[in-house]
């Protein structure tokens, strides 16, 4: 364990409770952890153990669709609300036979806005302006949600049968013409920060995409207008385009300019917490896309690793497979909800 | 072979540089060591704050996702316990870019093997201390699994997963964007190809290059610029 928890009887020992040791110097306090011949990380997991998520939906009731998201003690709520967006209002409409998957980033119909000045752990103060981090993880979601072409365009359409003839003319030819869209408004709120907020800030996405119904909506010629059906039985679900799936990796290293290369010692912690994740530079997310995905089924989406020199090819391969194992346990609670 | 590029083009900045290839043109300045604000101050290193700004219009969340990724591939690169205590400020200017519609993610991950490679040089130019050095690289993967280093707009706007990766002389990976379709097996290939050309811009020209092959992948194109960079910087020794 770590030095100094001693109990040395007779005269003033130098005996701190962990949780000091921690505070005075959490390097080498995490150190002390890993060094150790079966490797424990100071939240008693092991490097290459995750969270165990869980995921509930619906609580919103003025959403569209919502989830709450808790791993660990992160927790990430998520709403999404729809509007209509009339196709007249579109400087640049596009063309009608050609309805592409780049139409949803193009229009930007999913609009995700990531919140961290709530108060969710003492580096995110209530009130005020989205810092650095805050906008980062926003924009990444965004990327991600366009990138992976998890919603197409033709769920958030609505369409309507224009006649293709003179005003009073009796005619059986119709054009099928796009009248508006409806963008999705996602709004992530942290309640609550103990690290690794991206993976949790896209699985509550998930399951608020999910969860998410649209009403019926239809354009109606005579008024001019888009009218929506209240009923929730005519209410349709979203489909997603498989359910690609995130996970972290933090490296925790000695490494540093003033140490010869063969000293350092360094370790892969899966899932960071906010204690591993202030001391960690290096990380690394993999986004997997799961089998279920018709484009892709089983690859990788996403690589993103910056702040470090340790992940080489061999470390990369082991976290795409510990991303790959991740996979079920993220499935099985996307299902469950 | 390499990207064009021209040093200290800025007088008033401590170190600068301007990189142009063919999809990104970019103007790197650098000031440093100097004054810290309180509040971003660092007890034992440097603080490094990168800005970015985009050819058009001001920057949003986009830009300061780039400057948090350029930011940490420079702390690997920089010396920053020579300075604590202080700031090393980089700012990285777009000056153009692509002119061919391409996917954000595309665009995105593009333009960062421009920007490290101009922060890179304008570091160097401003004579600020460096524990390695950083070459970047863009490669694009086509629908038909065909891989290419530093594509053309063409290719970038039709391929299947695009891969921005940084290497420093010894082939320590300091960077990895990948966006798209792809798999383990395609991006251990990306990262092969993308080492030997990271490693090969820096690398002592030996006899057996000069037989082997005269391709572009193997030129080491920044050995070249800094060596003449550093001959032009004594230059004045040999007048007087």
């Amino acid at each position: 364990m770590a030095n100094g928890a001693s109990t040395a009887p007779g005269g003033p020992g130098l005996s701190f409770p962990p949780e000091t040791f921690a505070k005075l110097s959490p390097g080498p306090f995490l150190h002390a952890h890993l060094k150790q011949q079966d490797p424990v990380r100071a939240n008693g997991r092991s490097p290459e153990q995750f969270r165990k998520p869980t995921i509930n939906t619906g609580s919103l009731t003025h959403s569209n669709g919502s989830a709450v998201v808790r791993v660990g003690d992160t927790a990430i709520v998520c709403g999404v609300r729809a509007e209509i967006l009339l196709a007249s209002d579109i400087p640049q409409p596009p063309k009608d036979d050609v309805e592409t998957d780049d139409l949803v980033e193009d229009l930007g119909l999913l609009v995700p806005n990531l919140e961290l000045s709530t108060g969710c752990s003492p580096a995110h103060l209530p009130g005020n302006a989205p810092g650095t981090l805050a906008q980062s993880l926003s924009y990444r979601i965004l990327s991600l949600l366009n990138s992976s072409n998890l919603i197409s365009p033709s769920d958030l359409s609505i369409q309507y049968a224009e006649p293709e003839a003179e005003e009073d003319q009796p005619t059986d030819e119709f054009k099928t013409v796009t009248k508006a869209y409806w963008t999705l408004y996602i709004d992530i709120l942290c309640i609550a920060l103990d690290g690794n907020a991206f993976d949790a800030a896209w699985a509550a996405v998930l399951a608020a995409l999910q969860n998410t119904s649209l009403p019926m909506a239809w354009w109606d010629p005579d008024r001019e207008a888009i009218f929506c059906s209240p009923l929730a039985s005519e209410a349709h679900k979203l489909q997603l385009n498989g359910l690609p799936i995130s996970s972290t990796f933090a490296v925790f290293s000695t490494a540093s300019p003033l140490k010869r290369r063969e000293d350092v010692e360094s370790w892969i912690l899966a899932d960071p917490d906010g204690f591993e994740e202030d001391l960690c530079r290096e990380t690394l997310t993999v986004v997997v896309a799961t089998e279920r995905s018709e484009q892709n089924p089983g690859g990788i989406i996403r690589l993103e690793k910056t702040g470090g020199a340790v992940i080489d090819r061999k470390l990369m391969q082991r976290c795409v497979r510990m991303a790959k194992n991740r996979c079920s346990d993220w499935d099985s609670a996307l299902r469950g909800c | 072979m390499g990207p064009d590029i021209s040093h200290h083009p800025l007088a008033g900045a401590d170190g600068s540089a301007t990189i142009s290839s063919n999809l990104y043109s970019v103007l790197a300045a650098v000031n440093g060591p100097i004054e810290v604000q309180r509040r971003d101050e660092l007890p034992e290193e440097a603080a490094i704050e990168v800005n970015i700004r985009p050819a058009s219009g001001v920057g949003g969340p986009r830009e300061r996702w780039l400057e948090s990724v350029v930011t940490a591939v420079l702390r690997s690169v920089l010396l920053v316990h020579m300075h604590p205590r202080t700031l090393i400020q980089v700012t990285l200017q777009l000056t153009t870019g692509p002119t061919l519609k391409l996917k954000n993610a595309t665009r995105d991950i593009s333009v960062l093997p421009s920007l490290v490679n101009a922060a890179f040089l304008a570091l160097v130019d401003g004579g600020l201390p460096l524990q390695s050095t950083v070459t970047a690289v863009l490669l694009a993967v086509s629908g038909e699994e065909v891989i290419s280093i530093d594509p053309a707009e063409k290719e970038l706007a039709g391929c299947k997963s695009v891969h921005a990766l940084a290497y420093t002389q010894h082939g320590d990976l300091l960077l990895n964007e990948s966006a798209g379709n792809f798999n383990l097996e395609v991006w251990e290939e990306v990262a092969d190809r993308a080492e030997k050309a990271c490693v090969a811009a820096v690398a002592l020209a030996s006899e057996d290059d000069e037989m082997a092959n005269g391709t572009a992948e193997a030129a080491p194109w920044l050995r070249r610029e800094l060596e003449e960079k550093a001959r032009d910087a004594v230059a004045w020794r040999d007048h007087t």
